[in-house]
């Protein structure tokens, strides 16, 4: 049995085709970047952009929703919530911050591209970008943040960072010092969540990363993914078409962020995989307390093996529960539905604090291993972290549930 | 408006040093540390900016000399009853700039402690090494170095495994010892350190305490090599490298107190190590409060101060009591160091018992409690700009070092409980 397998999940569920794909990206990530991160670690140039092209580009997960006559795969069922948890629990496995960032990608092509939510003008100006060329296409959102200043406009609390005015020409895009998910330094196409002139609801708007006006900041240094090279973005009245606006109002923003959030969980169990896979290795061969007493065999430690391996089962399943409930709108509600999205950031924050919690007990485990950037543990250690922070304040996303389970009108 | 002084300290017995030496560390960690530390990850091997400060701190203000005895160049705090309490304003005031540097600070005096604490003063080694800190305006680094390879913290596990681990051995040829041996992860090595004091065995495999030596050598001497810089999760400024001895050849009269008393006082070390943690742990936790202080007062949401959400209050209020309690007892524990007539010698199982249970609790508590707070500044909880990230980095690291967090449980049980076999 692989070791992988034995924490369960719904093998029934996944197509041979999902099976096939997760087979092949394991052995892909395995010599591509397990084997090589002791030489390169996280270097950007030499082993994250190539494997990043290697998995969007050449496997194609950047082409998998589109329709066939637009140069993709036409998975466009929602049961291809299967191959994403799937796929990304072996990217995350191997690079957190890669998944992080095919998880972008994906939850995009699936907003987009799904055959219920299709929209034939827009996918036809967007699919190139993702279809042609051999190039790895990053995507990273602008989502609603804190404010700085008073008067700003806000969604749900927040501020939404970008302002638009639509006009005869399209969108023009305003905003300073705004912080993208991912990728600012990089960033290819970036689906922005604006605030319109002289109207409530807000819109999803994609605006190309070589868009005139759109300048970035210095890449920023922080505490992982470090395939991520994040940047702050200004936005100087940058133009782009009308028919780069995706939707509108909050049905397509959980929708997307629904999707995004199965593509992080999947990450987050990834990274847990190979923390055990480390742990394994560890516990097998170290002895403590003299000679003779093998480290997995200590009752103390043995039991502390045996709670991180129930927290990576637990997540695991979370996971796939997370890609069942999307790949089945007509038991569940459509993945724009606020039950649909509360289910999912739940799951999200669930696996990431068990992810963070999990991790820090491996740590504790291997003592001065456990921080040693020789045993690869600490890199998904801070890339959980990494990504946590990136669901929002859990303290906030504790409203969203309580709004959705006791129907809380002004939280 | 409040500002970290505010938080509580046990005004009853803090150091009669503790005014002037805070406005000193605190003028130091403003200017010289505090500007550039954001960059101090990236400088892990080379210190090209980590060096200047610590040359200011040790060099030039003297720091280095302090434990020596005052007819030695130094400042006497080893024979005084509040070098602890002296030390934890002093360890708190550098890790809230940055733990690494104050741990690096805190471990050039554990080789130390061997020589320069009553009643095993070894006066003559002081005289030995006195000039080497002294009489210089140059930084010194001294290195205890423990573990080893094949065992990891059992070194630390005296009272188990009894030494009946350590491969790093010392043999008496004439007039000299003849070291031998490999360790890893001794904090201030790398090639910084110019003392070192090695935990070694004078008699492989035995379990008799008197076995276990702890024996001085300098990087200068024939057979020392130190490692290059490991590369790890944070901590730039405290340098972690292997040292290899090869024959080493050193006087009989390094070794630091003698058969039974070397693996004895090891204790001293625990104790004190332990106590400095929690001193760290409440330093790069007032950091954080001034950090998320700015963050929840510059951040707003529905249109007021993130600050003024209940919800983020709780969070907010829990942060701070966890200084409160940690500060709070982190004094006391270094007050339980300082006073043997009150609490027992500082080599006592019983206290270093307790150290380990008050250090486990405090990291325990830190590391629950910031990684809510980063959680609550999302993408910037993450971003080196807002110093909460590398805090959380680092302390993480002080779970780890002498000793595990499952070594702590151990031996806070065995003493509680009197367990006979773990």
């Amino acid at each position: 049995m692989n070791d992988l397998d034995l924490f369960p999940y719904p093998k029934n569920r996944l197509q041979k085709t999902d099976v096939d794909l997760a087979a092949s990206l394991q052995g892909l990530v395995e010599k591509e970047i397990m084997d090589k991160r002791l030489e390169f670690k996280e270097d950007y140039k030499q082993l994250l952009k190539p494997s990043l092209g290697k998995l969007m580009a050449e496997i194609g997960l950047q082409k998998m929703f589109w329709p066939e006559k637009l140069g993709g795969e036409e998975h466009n069922q929602p049961s291809a919530s299967y191959t994403i948890a799937a796929a990304l629990e072996q990217v995350g496995r191997a690079d957190t911050g890669l998944a992080f960032l095919a998880a972008h990608s994906l939850a995009l092509q699936a907003a987009l591209a799904l055959e219920d939510y299709y929209q034939e003008e827009l996918c036809t100006a967007m699919a190139p970008l993702f279809c042609e060329g051999d190039q790895p296409l990053i995507v990273s959102f602008v989502l609603p943040a804190f404010a700085e200043e008073e008067g700003v406009p806000e969604w749900g609390g927040k501020s939404l960072q970008v302002k638009a005015k639509s006009g005869p020409g399209g969108w023009t895009l305003n905003g300073k010092r705004v912080r993208p998910t991912c990728s600012g330094a990089d960033t290819d196409l970036i689906g922005a969540w604006c605030a319109v002139e002289g109207e409530e609801e807000p819109a999803f708007i994609l605006v190309p990363g070589d868009s005139p006006r759109l300048s970035r900041s210095p890449e920023f240094l922080k505490t992982g993914l470090a395939a991520s090279r994040n940047a702050d973005l200004d936005f100087a009245g940058v133009q782009v078409p009308a028919v780069n606006c995706a939707w509108r109002g909050g049905e397509g923003y959980r929708r997307l962020l629904s999707w995004f959030y199965l593509g992080l969980a999947a990450a987050g169990v990834g990274a847990l995989l190979a923390t055990y896979e480390i742990l394994k290795k560890w516990g097998d061969t170290r002895v403590i307390k003299g000679r003779g007493h093998i480290f997995k065999e200590n009752p103390l430690t043995g039991a502390l093996m045996g709670e991180i391996s129930k927290e990576i089962a637990m997540d695991r399943l979370l996971a796939y529960n997370l890609a069942e409930m999307l790949a089945e709108p007509g038991a569940y509600g459509d993945a724009g539905s606020e039950g649909v999205f509360t289910a999912a950031l739940m799951i999200a924050h669930h696996v990431y604090a068990s992810a963070e919690y999990t991790t820090h007990r491996t740590m504790e485990l291997m003592a001065s291993a456990g921080y040693a950037k020789e045993w690869q543990l600490e890199r998904y250690w801070r890339d959980v972290k990494t990504v946590q922070c990136h669901l929002g304040a859990y303290e906030l996303a504790k409203h969203d549930f309580a709004r959705w389970f006791y129907q809380a009108k002004t939280l | 408006m409040r500002t970290i002084d505010d938080f509580t300290r046990p005004l009853e017995y803090i150091s009669p040093m503790d005014g002037l030496l805070g406005s000193i560390f605190r003028e130091w960690v403003e200017k010289d540390v505090m500007p550039y530390r954001r960059q101090f990850d990236e400088d892990y091997k080379e210190h090209h900016l980590i060096h200047p400060p610590f040359k200011r701190l040790l060099g030039e203000y003297g720091l280095q000399r302090m434990i020596f005895p005052e007819d030695l160049g130094g400042w006497g705090m080893g024979k005084s009853n509040y070098m602890c309490v002296a030390a934890y304003r002093m360890f708190e005031e550098i890790a809230r700039a940055d733990t690494g540097m104050a741990l690096a600070f805190g471990a050039l005096f554990w080789p130390l402690l061997f020589i320069a604490l009553e009643p095993h003063e070894n006066r003559r080694l002081l005289e030995e090494f006195a000039p080497m800190f002294c009489k210089t305006t140059e930084p010194v680094f001294s290195a205890l170095c423990m573990t080893e390879p094949q065992g990891g913290s059992d070194i630390e596990n005296v009272e188990i495994v009894k030494g009946t681990t350590i491969q790093t051995t010392a043999v008496q040829d004439g007039d000299e010892w003849v070291i031998n041996g490999h360790k890893l992860w001794p904090s201030n090595t790398g090639g910084l350190a110019k003392l070192m004091a090695v935990v070694c065995t004078t008699n492989p495999g035995s379990n008799d305490p008197r076995d276990i030596a702890v024996i001085y050598a300098t990087d200068d001497m024939p057979g020392v090599t130190q490692g290059l810089p490991y590369e790890k999760a944070g901590m730039a400024a405290d340098v972690n490298s292997d040292v290899w001895f090869e024959n080493v050849r050193v006087p009989l009269w390094y070794r630091a107190i003698g058969p039974g008393d070397d693996a004895k006082y090891f204790g001293e070390i625990m104790a004190t190590g332990n106590m400095g943690i929690i001193a760290w742990i409440s330093g790069s936790m007032m950091n954080i409060y001034e950090r998320l202080v700015e963050f929840v007062n510059r951040k707003r949401y529905h249109g007021k101060p993130l600050k003024e959400n209940d919800g983020v209050a709780g969070l907010l209020a829990d942060y701070t009591a966890h200084i409160e309690a940690i500060r709070i007892v982190g004094y006391q524990c270094a007050r339980m160091c300082d006073r043997h007539d009150l609490y027992g010698p500082l080599w006592d199982p019983g206290l270093v018992a307790k150290m380990r249970a008050q250090r486990y609790l405090a990291l325990d508590r830190f590391i629950e409690a910031t990684g809510r707070v980063m959680n609550l500044m999302e993408s910037y909880g993450t971003d080196r700009d807002w110093d909460v990230e590398k805090h959380w980095r680092d302390v993480k690291i002080l779970q780890l070092v002498e000793g595990s967090k499952q070594l702590c449980q151990i031996e806070v049980a065995r003493w509680f409980y009197e367990c006979k076999t773990l």
